[in-house]
This record gives C-alpha cells, sequence and structure tokens, in this order.
C-alpha cells in the first residue's frame, strides 16, 4: 500500500494549493501576532476568538476540503479511479490509505500555522495544547466527511463550501440541535474547555465534543466505503 | 471465461446496450463496431464497472461486482486517456503490481513495460508521455499480474504502426497461451489482423458473431448503393436494369439515378456502356453506403432478418 499511499500524496499535493493554503497559514500566524501586540487584559479569549473565528470557522474546513474532496473525487471524475478499483484490494483499505493521505497534508498544513498563532496570542501553553487537539481533531472529522463528499458529488469542493458557509457558519450557529450536529461547533466547544476560556455556544462535554466529530469521521468513512463498494466506475 | 445473457444497460432513456448475449473463452476475441455502438458498455459491464439495467454477466462463474478477490484474474485496459499523471510509468505499473498482490512489484511492473516495448528506468512523469505511450503504459498495468483474462478497450488507439503491429502480435501470442483476451475496435482492418473470432455490435446490439472471415464475407456481400449524376437519368436507369448488374434503381433528383447492386465490380464495367446506349452522360458515381456505419446498419439488418 505504499506505492498507492505516495501515489495519492502525488495527486492531491499541487504547488498551487501549497502555495495557496500555506498563505492562508502564515495569515494565521500573523494574525496571532497581531493578537498577541494587542490589548493583553484577557488574551486567552482573545486567542481563542482567533483560533475560533479564523482557524476552526475557515482555515481548518477549508484545507481539510481541499484534499480530502479530491483524493478519491478527482480519480472518481477523471476515469483514474479505475485502476485502483479494478483490484483484489477491500474497500476500506483503499478508503483508509485515501483518507491518510489526505490527513497527511492538511494537518501539519492546519495544525502546525494554528498552533504557532495560538503561541503568538501570548495566551499560554494551555491555548497551545487546546488548538492543537482541537484543529487536529476537526481536521480528522472533516477529512472523513469530504472524502465522502468527494467520491459522492461533482463539484465538491462548491457543495463543501456551502455546507462550511451556510451549514456549519450559519444555520448551525443559531444554537439548538443543528450546531449539536456541526463538527465546527463541537470543536470550539473543546477549544474552550481545553483552554479555560469562556463558554462556547454549545455547550456540551468533554467527552461529547471529542466523540461527536470521531462518530463523524466514523460514520463518513463506512459510507464512502459503501459509495466505493457499490458506485459505478468510469 | 465470460458468459454474458440477455443484458441491456441504459442511461436514462438512453439504450446504450440490448438484450446481447455471448460467451468468450480462450484465445482472442474481437468486439468490432462504431463509435457509439455500445461496445466500451459490454466491456465495461464485464468487469463489473456498471450494473446491467437487465440480464446477467457471469466473469469465472460469479457475478463480477460481487467479489472484488476475482479481479486477481482479470486486466482491464480501459478507454479514458486519463492517468495519475504526476508519477512515472514504472511507479503507475508498481502500484498496479502492489494492489495485485504481486511479490516484488517493481521487477514485475519493468517486465510488463519491456512487453510493450517501453523503458522501465523513464524518469519522466506521465504526464509528458504522448498518446501511444500512455496506451501501452494501459496495457502493461493490465498485464503485470498475468491475468487469465485481459479485457482491453481501443487498445490500438493512438498507436503508430510498428506499436501496431507489436500489441497485436502480444495479444495474439497471449491468447495462443490459453489466455482470454476480448479486445474492442471500431478498424475493420485492425480486426482482422488479430485473426480471431468476432463479435459485431451495432446501435448497442449483437448484430453479428463468428469467425472473422465469414463475417467479411458477409459484409461483402450485402447490397451496395450507388448515386449516379447523369442528364438522362430515366434512359441510364432503363439501360442499367437492362443490363442486369442491378437489384433496384429510382430515379432520385432530375439529374440523378440511385442503384442498388449486388455486384460493385460487374457494376461499375456495365455503367458506361449502359450509358453509351441509353445516348446519357455521366457525370458523377459515387458510393452511398461505404463507411463503416452502414455496413454494421446492414448488419444488424441481417441479424434481424434471421432472427438473431
Amino acid at each position: 500500500m505504499t506505492t498507492l499511499y505516495r501515489t495519492f500524496l502525488a495527486t492531491q499535493v499541487t504547488k498551487g494549493r501549497l502555495a495557496g493554503l500555506g498563505a492562508l497559514g502564515a495569515l494565521a500566524v500573523l494574525l496571532g501576532v497581531a493578537v498577541g501586540a494587542g490589548d493583553r487584559t484577557d488574551p486567552v479569549t482573545g486567542g481563542i476568538g482567533l483560533v475560533s473565528s479564523y482557524g476552526l470557522a475557515l482555515f481548518v474546513p477549508v484545507t481539510t476540503l481541499v484534499f480530502a474532496s479530491a483524493v478519491l473525487g478527482e480519480p472518481n471524475e477523471d476515469g483514474t479511479l479505475v485502476y485502483l478499483w479494478l483490484r483484489p484490494v477491500a474497500r476500506w483499505r483503499l478508503v483508509a490509505v485515501a483518507v491518510a493521505a489526505a490527513l497527511t497534508v492538511a494537518l501539519p498544513l492546519v495544525v502546525l500555522p494554528m498552533t504557532l498563532a495560538a503561541a503568538a496570542t501570548g495566551a499560554g501553553a494551555g491555548l497551545v495544547v487546546a488548538t492543537l487537539v482541537a484543529t487536529s481533531l476537526a481536521t480528522l472529522a472533516y477529512a472523513g466527511v469530504f472524502t465522502w463528499l468527494g467520491l459522492r458529488a461533482r463539484r465538491a469542493l462548491l457543495w463543501g463550501l456551502a455546507y462550511i458557509l451556510v451549514w456549519e457558519g450559519f444555520v448551525a450557529r443559531a444554537g439548538g440541535t443543528a450546531s449539536l450536529l456541526a463538527i465546527r461547533a463541537h470543536a470550539r466547544s473543546l477549544l474552550a474547555r481545553l483552554a479555560d476560556g469562556p463558554p462556547d455556544l454549545v455547550e456540551v462535554s468533554l467527552a461529547t465534543s471529542i466523540a461527536v466529530p470521531l462518530a463523524a469521521a466514523t460514520v463518513a468513512l463506512a459510507l464512502t466505503v459503501r459509495r466505493l463498494s457499490h458506485q459505478d466506475v468510469q | 471465461m465470460i458468459e454474458v445473457s440477455h443484458i441491456s444497460k441504459w442511461f436514462g432513456d438512453v439504450v446504450a446496450v440490448s438484450d446481447v448475449s455471448f460467451a468468450v473463452g480462450p484465445g482472442v476475441t474481437a468486439l468490432l463496431g462504431p463509435n457509439g455502438a455500445g461496445k466500451s458498455t459490454v466491456l465495461r459491464l464485464l468487469c463489473g464497472l456498471t450494473r446491467p439495467s437487465q440480464g446477467t454477466v457471469r466473469v469465472f462463474g460469479a457475478d463480477p461486482r460481487h467479489d472484488p478477490a476475482r479481479f486477481r484474474r482479470l486486466g482491464l485496459v480501459p478507454q479514458q486517456e486519463a492517468l495519475f499523471e504526476g508519477i512515472r510509468a514504472r511507479d503507475f505499473v508498481t502500484l498496479a503490481a502492489e494492489l495485485h498482490g504481486l511479490e516484488g512489484a517493481g521487477a514485475a511492473a519493468a517486465r510488463a513495460l519491456r512487453e510493450v516495448d517501453l523503458d522501465p528506468d523513464d524518469s519522466r512523469s506521465l504526464a509528458t508521455y504522448s498518446k501511444g505511450m500512455r496506451q501501452r503504459v494501459k496495457v502493461a498495468q493490465a498485464l503485470v499480474h498475468d491475468p487469465e483474462l485481459l479485457v482491453l478497450d481501443e487498445p490500438l488507439d493512438g498507436l503508430d504502426p510498428r506499436q501496431r503491429l507489436h500489441l497485436i502480435a502480444l495479444f495474439r501470442r497471449l491468447g495462443k497461451e490459453g489466455r482470454g483476451v476480448l479486445v474492442s475496435s471500431h478498424v475493420l482492418d485492425e480486426v482482422e489482423r488479430f485473426g480471431s473470432r468476432v463479435l459485431v455490435m451495432a446501435q448497442g446490439r449483437l448484430a453479428a458473431e463468428g469467425d472473422f472471415h465469414a463475417i467479411r464475407e458477409l459484409m461483402d456481400n450485402r447490397p451496395h448503393r450507388l448515386r449516379v449524376r447523369t442528364d438522362r437519368p430515366h434512359a441510364l436507369g432503363s439501360a442499367l436494369l437492362a443490363s442486369a448488374t442491378v437489384v433496384g434503381v429510382w430515379v432520385a433528383a432530375p439529374d440523378e439515378v440511385v442503384v442498388d447492386t449486388l455486384d460493385v465490380a460487374g457494376f461499375r464495367l456495365a455503367v458506361a456502356p449502359a450509358a453509351c446506349a441509353a445516348g446519357a452522360r455521366l457525370l458523377e458515381l459515387v458510393p452511398l453506403d461505404d463507411d463503416l456505419e452502414s455496413v454494421f446498419r446492414y448488419l444488424v439488418g441481417a441479424g434481424s432478418r434471421n432472427g438473431r
């Protein structure tokens, strides 16, 4: 499976994607520096605000969307999926390697700059650790969901952006049941709890804020395996 | 190896394949038909890439969609040109070998690439390859695990004559070794070189099947239609009927007569004397159905007439 993993990496990682998303990461660090240099009365709240409203709301989901939706979605659309599908390999293995490749690229691209940004705010180790955990968990959950979306829908990038902006950014912010079904809400809740910040919009237990994103990833991966097993291939 | 029973496949209102049945065993079998005849859809059905809307497909005795383990015995060269562009040919074929669980996947990939006359040590990425090279890479990835059944969708497309000969010889050799080789083509002369059993598809149906030479004879013996432009169509038509080289004549326009003949060579010899006898000037003589499409249309009609 090492050649498959390397192939997924080679097909996903393009200079354009790295440059664009790397710039968003650099912007995160700059914002962290700006927050750290600003009002110092409550650096934790300022730091959580940055990680939450820039990292978890935009940078983490968009970066993960770009790679996860492409990892199986692009082969599915350009017809190269047949070279993976028509092999005596369990479908879950193909999906597992694909997601591992997407995470290999997406995790360092989002977690590293967001952790640096959290450190730059000067809010302390608590926020740094909380950022590390919350962004990693969110990336994992989004990777599952967007890998499925890439296989399920044409123009997955647009559908994914619509999901991020409309569902997670608008509907789920209204609170109530909808917010319980948003990865971002749980990641924000986790961030606030671990960083000892003010309670977030959704107050759920620590266990719930970890379990729900993990469950979302698991269900999405199961759907991806099912989709790959049953769909037509070009 | 392959048993196809009354399969049909439709996409919305479009019927791509209609009630097709055939069996394929060891040796080379050619699937011949014009573009859009449904050949690629049939090959996709055989490989389990899509489900039939109706009917059954059995490959090695089982539904190809249900058991990925059976893909170990199958190699496919798909029609689409896309490959994983950022990697080398050797990596692409090694990937296929690894996914088939081969020990020494790299060495197997090198052998398969040499088999199709490509350099395994070429360091360029697939994005730089010509169409002919890409076709050969596709063949190499299908061969790398030494499958019992090879399904090839237009594998000679884009190859130069030398490469064509090389691959045709390769397919014939594999067939002689007892492997099943099912290869599609829309080029009659190409199929002739396979020296094989032929399945002819047209308009989504199986129009004919059997030995190539019998099919070729059937194609050559069909009525041919020609248009003759002349200044005296009625007189020329009468003269041609009298010459007994035509089976049908009608005046299609004030300066045009259309004829059906079973003997094109005899008709060509008879047309000038007939024009002289009728006092008509011959302005133009054009075959109306010499393209492959009309040959296939004829075969579909013949198939219907023979109750296929």
